[in-house]
């Protein structure tokens, strides 16, 4: 599904470059449950934001299905996004303003869809994640596991083929981030292809495959036994 | 005191801080309250300022009044007499009426404004002469009347100031006059005179009859009156009393009297009563202007409350009760009112002198228009005020709350409640805004109107003057002078036509007569115009039926008259005119037979509709003075200015050319008021539209700024471009769309106020109001489309980033 070849990512400073992601080779096939780990400021998060089309400022190739990302222009990236991709934040990220039936309509009213269809796939989506009961709360009138409950729920209320999930239960206690990690895993068993972000073993433990990141450098990943940093960098 | 100079010095140092803020508040504030003192200055001077008269409240204009149609005229010699000598509430009563006399005597000729005055005018305005005397009641007899007062202007104008010239004579009309005293060249009572003379009979004569006692004519309405209120008389208690007076003589003179009342007016309604509901319009218009720059800088103020949420907590921390919270922010806004007061005042300092440059003479006569104390005092009012205005709703909502909330809030704080009152701002602006572009659309579609009626005749090209031989010299002198004048005119190279009549349409003024058909006693009533034969082809009114005047009628037995469209569809309906009669017409006793039928021509202004009109011929009848008409045959009728001198000089070198100008430019001044009342109310709608769209343009970015992360979210889910531009610029139309409608209802509910100052639209003309919402739609789409445009390029990693 996802091919990475050198990508890289830098950032322009006062000094000079930095590099925040550094020749990242990676395949993700399709239906994977993918755990990305490493430190704070390893490039985590800006691999998600690549990886999710948001971020446009990289160098290499970028494949995903049969796109040539590295190819395409912003729109026909933000096409790629809509159709296929789903987000889960740390943070939820859910509308205040909006009722949680509102917040799961956003991402579909960004896409073709007629307001008929729209009504029944959020009615169908409420069903599923059983929150028919809330969806005319505001997002303050929910609990942390219930707004990420309902952040997922957004994510993959347009049938994504991916789940970016950056660190999804960061904010949630133990038994609430079993109840979201559970959740993953039935989207993945139907199908759904998931790149997770997480600092928690139990949660890597979910996926199938957990690649190690480090300063910007892939350093271990069980496909590609060759990952790790090279004794001498050069910028 | 020490903690107000504190709150002083501190709101210094704030304002001084953030020079952008300071400089676009005191812009907007500068620009409402210049905007305000302009036009107070001219209210101020127009109509609150008392005339400068003692007790000039007290002094009245009197006239007779037709009881059936309201309409108001001038007074009657004999009636005037019966009121002043029946009623006991005046103290004085006066007459008055211009008399155009020729000054001669200097380099060259004269006309000038003069004023034949009964006994009592002096006394009744109770101004002193600033030299020599005014008139006494010795000078109104026959054989001691040739003494004049001058007017202070025409004294400096054309004496030099010379302070001997009290005893000495002076050449009017070709007889010597005794200059008996100078009055000030304030004293001005009937925007008119330039110098007044007495009258043998106490009680001014009629211009056509000058050596006729008019004391028992009742049938001649030519005086101005004027009256005094005795102390203590109320104007209610004048009026009733001057009404069983005109009961009285109704009854006692029915012929003459039929339904004529007597009104009274305070001189200063009668001196500015036409413009009085320009002025106040203009002054609403401006008090919006005032309103909106006030609630321009009150979202600015919110804005900035906004980030000062911690300094205030920080101070509520440390002890400071909210009031005095309070004070310290409105400190601050009065301050910035106060600077904005002086730029504003500044402002309208350099633009007074280019309002009155384009007012009409009503208000370009009031040479005392400026920004005097009151203005002053009145501008620092209205600063003040807009200080607290604006500076309220911000301090309350900066001093509200606890510190807790605030410091864990930290630099984001909290924007629901000010984005609520920004929003409710912003509609109010864009409300109040397009009532002001609806008044200014109804004024400008009147003055488009206006300028399509036809006046019934040729406007271009038209030279026009005055000339009149002294009230002594007999009418046939007069007609002879008329006529050879007239011929030189027509020999001029450049000259296409010329003519000659008695009262030129949009010259001012007009003079009706009765008449009567022959053997019918129903008195029909028309404008009476006395002219030569080519006057008609000269200003290219056309002839419908029958012939023009000609040569020799003014030398025939048989009279003859023209008559216009309108009396032949009033007198004659269905019916061909030509050939028939009217009776009692003029002085004329017999029969006048219609001989021609010429077009309706708009005699008072473009607006006034027709009325019926009588042309006789010079030679046949007579007129004290005419207006000399000359069609050029290039496009510059002024050019034949020395000519058409020489030329009256050619015939008489005393006789003075008065009133000389272009047809064009006599159309132009009467149409004056209305343009000047559609360019203000349009530069003023124009400001507030301005401004409006700067507080949305205020209020949008603010937004934009507050949701930059839900937008950064909306992205990451797939928005696109066009959805976050629909989406911001959604936000600001809803706003601007609220602001349109319910600027659209008071509109309808307040332009009704302004139809008398409409002409040919109605005052809830759709199309209008159409246009003027469309127009405000548009430029809030323009306000909104950039802070939009901004927030497209919201970096959703960045936004989400930012938690």
């Amino acid at each position: 599904m996802i091919q990475l070849r050198n990508l890289e990512r830098t950032y322009k400073t006062g000094a000079g470059v930095t590099y925040v992601l550094r020749r990242i080779n990676l395949d993700i096939r399709d239906g994977e449950f993918i755990t990305v780990m490493g430190p704070s400021g390893s490039g985590k998060s800006t691999l998600m934001s690549i990886l999710g089309m948001l971020d446009d400022s990289w160098a290499g190739e970028y494949n995903f299905l049969e796109h040539e990302v590295h190819k395409l222009d912003r729109k026909n990236r933000a096409e790629l996004n809509r159709k296929y991709i789903g987000f889960v934040f740390q943070s939820y990220h859910l509308l205040d303003n909006l009722t949680v039936y509102e917040n799961l309509d956003v991402p579909l009213s960004y896409r073709n869809i007629s307001r008929g269809q729209r009504a029944s796939m959020v009615a169908e989506i409420l069903d599923r994640f059983q929150i028919v009961g809330k969806k005319d709360l505001y997002p303050s009138q929910l609990s942390g596991g219930q707004q990420q409950l309902v952040g997922v729920a957004r994510a993959v209320v347009g049938n994504p083929k991916l789940i970016l999930a950056d660190e999804p239960t960061g904010n949630l206690h133990s038994s609430q981030a079993k109840e979201i990690m559970d959740r993953f895993k039935k989207l993945n068993d139907a199908g759904t292809t998931i790149v997770q972000v997480t600092h928690s073993e139990v949660n890597a433990a979910y996926g199938h495959r957990t690649i190690q990141l480090f300063d910007g450098w892939i350093t271990s990943d069980p496909a590609n036994p060759q990952a790790k940093i090279p004794a001498v960098v050069t910028p | 005191m020490e903690t107000l100079i504190q709150d002083v010095r501190y709101a210094l140092r704030m304002l001084r801080k953030s020079p952008g803020f300071t400089f676009i508040a005191v812009a907007a504030l500068a620009l409402g309250i210049a905007s305000t003192t302009a036009i107070f200055s001219v209210v101020d001077t127009v109509l609150l300022h008392p005339l400068s008269y003692p007790d000039a409240t007290r002094i009245l204009s009197v006239r007779e009044s037709d009881r059936g149609t309201g309409d108001r005229s001038s007074s009657s010699p004999a009636n005037y007499i019966d009121w002043q000598g029946e009623n006991h509430v005046f103290s004085y009563m006066a007459a008055s009426r211009g008399s155009p006399v020729n000054l001669t005597g200097g380099d060259r000729p004269e006309r000038v404004r003069g004023v034949m005055t009964s006994t009592d005018f002096f006394p009744l305005f109770g101004v002193p002469a600033m030299l020599g005397r005014t008139l006494l009641p010795d000078d109104n007899q026959p054989g001691s009347d040739h003494v004049v007062v001058l007017g202070g202007g025409l004294w400096k104008r054309r004496f030099g100031s010379d302070r001997t010239l009290v005893g000495r004579n002076i050449t009017l009309n070709g007889e010597p006059y005794t200059v008996v005293g100078v009055m000030p060249a304030s004293f001005n009572p009937d925007d008119y005179g330039e110098l007044w003379l007495p009258s043998a009979w106490g009680v001014p004569a009629h211009p056509l009859l000058p050596n006729q006692d008019p004391r028992s004519a009742r049938d001649r309405h030519y005086l101005d009156a004027w009256a005094r209120l005795k102390p203590g008389v109320t104007l209610q208690q004048a009026r009733e009393e001057m009404t069983a007076i005109a009961a009285r003589l109704e009854k006692q003179y029915p012929d003459s009297n039929k339904d004529a009342g007597v009104s009274l007016i305070g001189m200063q309604d009668w001196q500015v009563g036409d413009i009085r509901p320009t002025l106040l319009l203009l002054l609403v218009a401006v008090a919006f202007v005032l309103l909106i720059g006030c609630a321009n800088v009150a979202n600015l103020l919110l804005a900035r409350a906004t980030g000062r949420t911690r300094e205030v907590s920080i101070r509520a921390a440390l002890g400071a009760s909210r009031l005095r919270v309070i004070r310290q922010l409105l400190t601050e806004s009065i301050l910035l009112a106060l600077i904005g007061g002086v730029v504003g005042v500044l402002l309208a300092a350099w633009c007074v002198p280019a309002l009155l440059a384009m007012s009409p003479p009503d208000i370009r006569d009031f040479t005392t228009i400026g920004v005097n104390r009151d203005v002053l005092g009145f501008s620092i009012m209205v600063s003040v005020l807009s200080g607290i205005l604006f500076g309220l709703a911000p301090a309350l909502h900066a001093s509200r709350g606890n510190l807790n909330e605030y410091l864990k809030e930290g630099e984001r704080g909290s924007t629901g409640g000010h984005g609520k009152t920004r929003s409710v701002l912003v509609v109010a602006e864009v409300g109040l805004s397009l009532i002001l572009l609806a008044g200014s659309g109804l004024l400008i579609k009147s003055f488009v109107r206006l300028m399509e009626v036809n006046p019934g005749f040729d406007t271009s090209r038209l030279l026009v003057f005055n000339v009149g031989l002294p009230t002594s010299s007999t009418p046939a002198q007069q007609d002879d002078f008329y006529h050879q004048v007239v011929e030189r005119l027509q020999a001029l190279p450049g000259v296409q036509s010329a003519g000659a009549v008695s009262r030129v349409p949009l010259s001012g003024g007009n003079s009706d007569r009765g008449f009567e058909l022959p053997g019918s006693s129903k008195k029909y009533n028309a404008d009476i115009r006395i002219s030569t034969p080519l006057y008609f082809q000269t200003m290219g009114i056309p002839l419908l039926k029958g012939r023009n005047l000609s040569e020799q009628d003014a030398h025939s037995s048989v009279l003859v008259a023209v008559i216009n469209e309108e009396l032949a569809r009033e007198v004659f309906p269905g019916q061909d005119p030509i050939g028939k009669y009217i009776v009692k017409f003029e002085t004329f006793d017999g029969p006048i037979q219609i001989v021609g039928v010429v077009g309706n021509v708009r005699h008072e202004d473009l607006e006034t509709a027709p009325r019926p009109e009588i042309y006789l011929p010079f030679g046949q009848a007579h007129w004290p003075s005419a207006y000399m008409v000359v069609r050029s045959k290039t496009s510059d009728p002024l050019a034949l200015t020395t000519a058409a001198q020489n030329a009256v000089a050619s015939v008489n070198k005393d006789i003075p050319l008065a009133n000389l100008r272009s047809m064009q430019d006599m159309l132009a001044r009467s149409v004056l008021r209305r343009k000047f009342a559609m360019l203000l109310l349009s530069i003023f709608a124009g400001l507030a539209m301005l401004l409006a769209a700067i507080g949305l343009y205020g209020v949008m970015s603010y937004a934009v700024s507050q949701r930059t992360h839900e937008i950064g979210i909306r992205m990451a889910l797939g928005a696109q471009k066009e959805d976050v531009l629909k989406l911001v610029v959604g936000q600001g139309m809803r706003l601007a769309g609220l602001g349109v409608i319910l600027g659209l209802v008071a509109s309808v509910a307040l332009t009704r106020l302004m139809s008398t100052l409409l002409f040919g639209v109605s005052a809830r003309d759709p199309i209008t109001f159409g246009i003027v919402a469309a127009l405000l739609v548009a430029v809030a789409l323009l306000a909104n489309y950039i802070p939009a445009r901004r927030a497209t390029k919201v970096d959703p990693i960045v936004a989400l980033r930012y938690e």
